[in-house]
């Protein structure tokens, strides 16, 4: 329960930040998707029914403050925390490299699934030429997002929790220490 | 057959799973146009947050922007002055059309069109996914705001309400890719309807005979029933005409700066 409030509560921040602090700083439409990275996080450390039903639930919430259609984000962001899962019992998932490129892949299948769901189901034309177009971008900005994330919960960890240790960055190696 | 199963479980309880996800999605799909309980819960809840917190950011923007970084503040003075000399010239010209617009106006027993009510709201937020491109406003059905409403500010339409809690609502940007506008140009009158591209928009449905040329403006028609008729959506850019084909591929450049919202217009009755 304690673990599940404190994933809210980072999706809580995660939307603040998206809807308010990066938008002033990045000056434009592209900003880091950090509810993506949490979802892959969940689906690398989290069990799979309490994970999915919980990134489910964000989806819908995360309906509330991206686009317009009910149950979108909950269909495509579990649809990436299944895809995790899948492959969770065949890889180290303590290898932080590991994270970063599961969440370009993340966003690549975030991208797909968006693009399927407008394009057949809602009124929605030309979505697959104009998210290609940004697809770079944001693949970029999830990577140096995740990247940041992982060395600042590093930082955070040792200052305030050395005792303690988080799942997933246990055996970090020397590139992500700081 | 039991050991498959068995073996497959997870991987077809996964399928069945998104499966069932996507046809919710599906259906949620008609109860598109309504805010539902959980978006109204994200709205209520997050909308202080962002709200407090634009606050914040922009007191620290002017802080920096009025009292510290001053460097091209002379510069900014000397072409405000220049500027202001050209507007009062224009000002005086503009005078004597509305003198003459008057008179004409009571020689034809001119009857004023009914204003409608606006409703001036804050944007605290933009949208959380870069793929879509809504904002957040700071009036609800507390002060009117329902779904469908439109969304303007002096330079054209900004887009319609889509979400609304008491206190905020959520307004998609006529550039996002599920938006459509019923429009025309404003020279020739020829119908189409306009359709967000991201950052641009596509003129639709123009057909090939129609005289369209770069830099026509494009304003709404009124024809969809959310926004009154002759709001500037934007001006031509690119005009494509292929040898065959029923239409014409027209790109349209939107009049205003979605990257600067700060300050919009509600339209609180619609046209209809």
């Amino acid at each position: 329960m304690n673990r599940t409030l404190i994933y809210l509560a980072m999706a809580g921040v995660a939307v603040v930040l998206q809807t308010v602090l990066l938008p002033v700083l990045l000056q434009g439409y592209h900003k880091p998707d950090l509810l993506l990275i949490l979802v892959v996080y969940l689906g690398l450390h989290e069990e799979s029914r309490r994970g999915g039903l919980l990134v489910y639930l964000l989806g819908w919430a995360y309906d509330g403050v991206a686009g317009g259609f009910p149950g979108l984000n909950g269909f495509v962001l579990f649809a990436v925390f299944l895809a995790v899962r899948g492959i969770v019992s065949r890889v180290n998932t303590e290898s932080s490299p590991l994270l970063l490129m599961l969440v370009v892949a993340g966003t690549a299948l975030q991208f797909v699934m968006l693009a399927f769901a407008l394009d057949f189901f809602s009124q929605t034309t030309g979505v697959w030429s104009q998210m290609a177009w940004q697809m770079p971008v944001q693949l970029l900005l999830n990577f140096i997002a995740a990247l940041v994330l992982l060395r600042l919960s590093v930082w955070l960890q040792r200052t305030f929790m050395p005792r303690k240790t988080l799942p997933g960055l246990r055996k970090l190696d020397s590139r992500y220490e700081s | 057959m039991w050991e498959w199963w068995h073996k497959n479980r997870p991987l077809l309880l996964g399928g069945v799973l998104l499966l069932a996800a996507l046809l919710w999605y599906s259906v949620n799909l008609r109860q598109q146009d309504e805010t539902n309980f959980l978006e109204g819960v994200v709205l209520r809840a997050t909308g202080p947050i962002q709200s407090g917190l634009d606050q914040m950011i922009n007191g620290a923007a002017d802080l920096w922007g009025r009292y510290l970084y001053l460097i091209e503040t002379a510069e900014d003075n000397r072409q405000l002055i220049e500027e202001n000399r050209t507007l009062r010239a224009v000002l005086t010209a503009s005078d004597e059309v509305r003198l003459e617009n008057q008179r004409l106006r009571l020689l034809l027993d001119f009857k004023e069109a009914q204003e409608i009510a606006t409703l001036p709201a804050l944007v605290i937020a933009e949208d959380a996914s870069s793929w879509f491109r809504t904002v957040t406003i700071d009036k609800g059905s507390e002060h009117g705001v329902t779904e469908g409403l439109p969304v303007v500010v002096a330079e054209g339409v900004v887009g319609r309400v889509v979400r609304s809690s008491p206190r905020y609502s959520r307004v998609l940007l006529i550039t996002d890719a599920s938006s459509a506008v019923a429009s025309l140009l404003q020279n020739n009158r020829a119908r189409g309807v306009c359709r967000g591209q991201g950052e641009q928009l596509v003129f639709d449905f123009v057909l090939r005979q129609e005289e369209a040329k770069i830099g026509d403006r494009v304003v709404t028609s009124g024809m969809g029933g959310v926004f009154p008729k002759g709001l500037v959506i934007g001006k031509i850019k690119s005009v494509v005409r292929q040898k065959f084909g029923l239409f014409q591929e027209i790109e349209v450049a939107p009049s205003v700066d979605f990257s600067h919202l700060e300050e919009v217009l509600v339209l609180l009755r619609s046209p209809q």
